[in-house]
């Protein structure tokens, strides 16, 4: 397998279509760029063109929402050599997809669907995963999600379930902060114990994004900045694992692309004042 | 306990048909929030990303129907049509086929032919690139092989029929349109080509006779006969300048020239 991470602990964005003529134009000094797969799943066209041309001056991370590691219908094989055929072609720094579910009885539901922390879906996911790395030849991160609700079934707590999953397959974890708030003010926890559980030398990246707290739980929309609590628990991090790659991802009501360069911005300030500490 | 498979199954029942009996089945751990209205945060979460992917891909029929109309009818179609993909940007398409037999769509019968320009625009836009046609390999073709002649049609290219004018439809219905909205259902009907040419994608009306050729080349025809299908659906059809213009606009992007048909001698 090639080398699990080419990418510096620094700060990157995610690139939605609406930015990427700006990026194009501007270059702006952004440490790298992540994209969704699937929007590139495709025989050819401008999008497509767009991102070969990007991938000359930033390291391009790809990140999957729709592989569906956690269903109990068999993984796409479709689904998987297209994403190849991707990989091929953008020789991405990274690979990541989510640790949940999307897919049943053939019905995809194209959502990051909570999996039940059984013995089962455990053993079922690691499956996946040790299949998906041999299929790429590279390490895989996986992504813990943001839940709204969990099951009286469950054998484990998340923590355990997503350090299980890294520990028996060798993949990579991208650990989503925002996620682990979201999760532990919907389910009750403590995010730094959460924190405090996961395997620091798997950690080949991190994700910063903004949730909703209108309604009854929090939800992880990508829509907001990255709130208050969960720069705190970014700094927690940090400190704890060291520098990591660190993304600031914005998908629904996108604003302006210096918006997430400014994001992007507060979480360079912390990796380098932990890199300033570490010197 | 129930297996990985049951717990999925009776959460897509509750998310996406709204099924409290699979619902109540899933032992989902209430915590201070009662469990349907945990579920209904999926449940909003998977309908709204649909009525958001589908609107994107057919927001001319959106503006037509209106929100509120076109989210009922997206829910209805995600019942009715399950997504085969993980990657959401491949559905959607057999909504043309959905809303043809969708009753409270019964009163504007150009609406599928509108879904169909419009997943055909979505196609056309990540459709596999062509270069254009060589054409000093056209100068080189025998004469005498122009009948067999095969033509290979740019990826991008989608061929719709309407009987109402759909091109007019979706033109007054784009953001930023200015002038006279109206249109005439009765003005007759539309053969349009959708193709991504060096413009981006592009609607082009066709005459009789070019979509007729056009088509017949599409299923790999020979040009004889293509023209002749051309000639039959349009007097004094100029075929020589269809050609021209179609290998300009990249239309037609490549040749191949099959073996004579000859009887074969000597074996």
């Amino acid at each position: 397998m090639s080398p699990a991470n080419l990418l510096p602990p620094v700060a990157g964005i995610g690139l939605r279509s609406p930015h990427v003529a700006q990026v194009r134009h501007d270059r702006p000094a952004v440490g790298w760029l992540e994209v969704h797969s699937e929007n590139y799943f495709v025989d050819g066209g401008s999008a497509l063109s767009a991102l070969e041309a990007i991938r000359a001056d930033y390291p391009i991370s790809l990140h999957g929402v729709g592989l569906s590691l956690g269903s109990a219908d068999a993984l796409d094989a479709g689904h998987l050599a297209r994403l190849k055929r991707l990989a091929d072609r953008i020789e991405p720094v990274l690979v990541s997809e989510h640790l949940c579910w999307g897919r049943i009885d053939g019905r995809h539901l194209n959502d990051l669907l909570p999996l039940p922390f059984t013995n089962e879906a455990l053993a079922l996911c690691c499956d996946r995963v040790s299949a998906v790395q041999n299929a790429l030849d590279r390490p895989l991160l996986v992504e813990n999600v943001s839940a709204y609700l969990r099951f009286e079934d469950d054998a484990m707590a998340e923590w355990e379930f997503v350090a299980a999953v890294v520990e028996r397959t060798g993949c990579k974890l991208l650990l989503d902060v925002n996620n682990i708030y979201v999760n532990a003010v919907n389910h009750g926890f403590d995010p730094l114990m959460y924190l405090a559980a996961m395997p620091g030398d798997a950690i080949a990246e991190i994700h910063l994004a903004g949730f909703d707290a209108s309604g009854a739980c929090l939800i992880d929309t990508h829509g907001a900045r990255v709130a208050p609590p969960v720069w705190a628990l970014y700094r927690a991090a940090i400190e704890r694992f060291g520098p990591k790659p660190t993304l600031i991802e914005w998908d629904t009501d996108l604003p302006a692309l210096n918006v997430l360069l400014d994001e992007a911005a507060i979480a360079r300030a912390v990796l380098e004042e932990s890199n300033a500490v570490a010197a | 306990m129930q297996s990985l498979r049951e717990v999925q199954r009776g959460f897509a029942a509750a998310t996406v048909f709204g099924d409290t009996t699979a619902l109540a089945a899933l032992g989902v751990v209430g915590g201070g929030l009662d469990p349907i209205a945990r579920i209904g945060v999926y449940r909003n979460n998977v309908l709204g990303n649909y009525r958001k992917a589908l609107g994107a891909t057919y927001p001319v029929v959106r503006r037509l129907v209106g929100a509120p109309f076109f989210n009922a009818a997206v829910d209805a179609f995600v019942r009715a049509y399950p997504s085969r993909h993980g990657d959401v940007n491949r559905y959607g398409g057999e909504l043309v086929r959905f809303l043809a037999a969708y009753a409270p769509a019964r009163e504007l019968p150009y609406l599928p032919d509108v879904a169909r320009l419009e997943w055909a625009i979505d196609q056309a836009a990540i459709a596999a690139d062509a270069p254009p046609l060589d054409l000093a390999a056209l100068a080189a073709v025998p004469a005498d092989a122009f009948e067999r002649l095969i033509f290979v049609l740019n990826p991008s290219a989608h061929f719709l029929a309407s009987a109402y004018p759909i091109q007019r439809i979706w033109q007054v219905n784009q953001d930023g349109f200015e002038g006279d909205d109206a249109v005439d259902l009765g003005a007759g009907g539309d053969r349009l080509l959708v193709l991504r040419g060096a413009n981006g994608v592009t609607i082009e009306r066709l005459g009789a006779g070019e979509h007729a050729l056009l088509t017949a080349l599409a299923r790999r025809a020979g040009l004889g006969e293509a023209a002749a299908r051309a000639a039959g659906k349009e007097d004094g059809f100029d075929l020589t300048r269809a050609l021209r213009h179609h290998v300009e606009a990249q239309t037609l992007v490549a040749i191949r020239v099959p073996a004579s048909t000859q009887p074969r001698t000597g074996r």
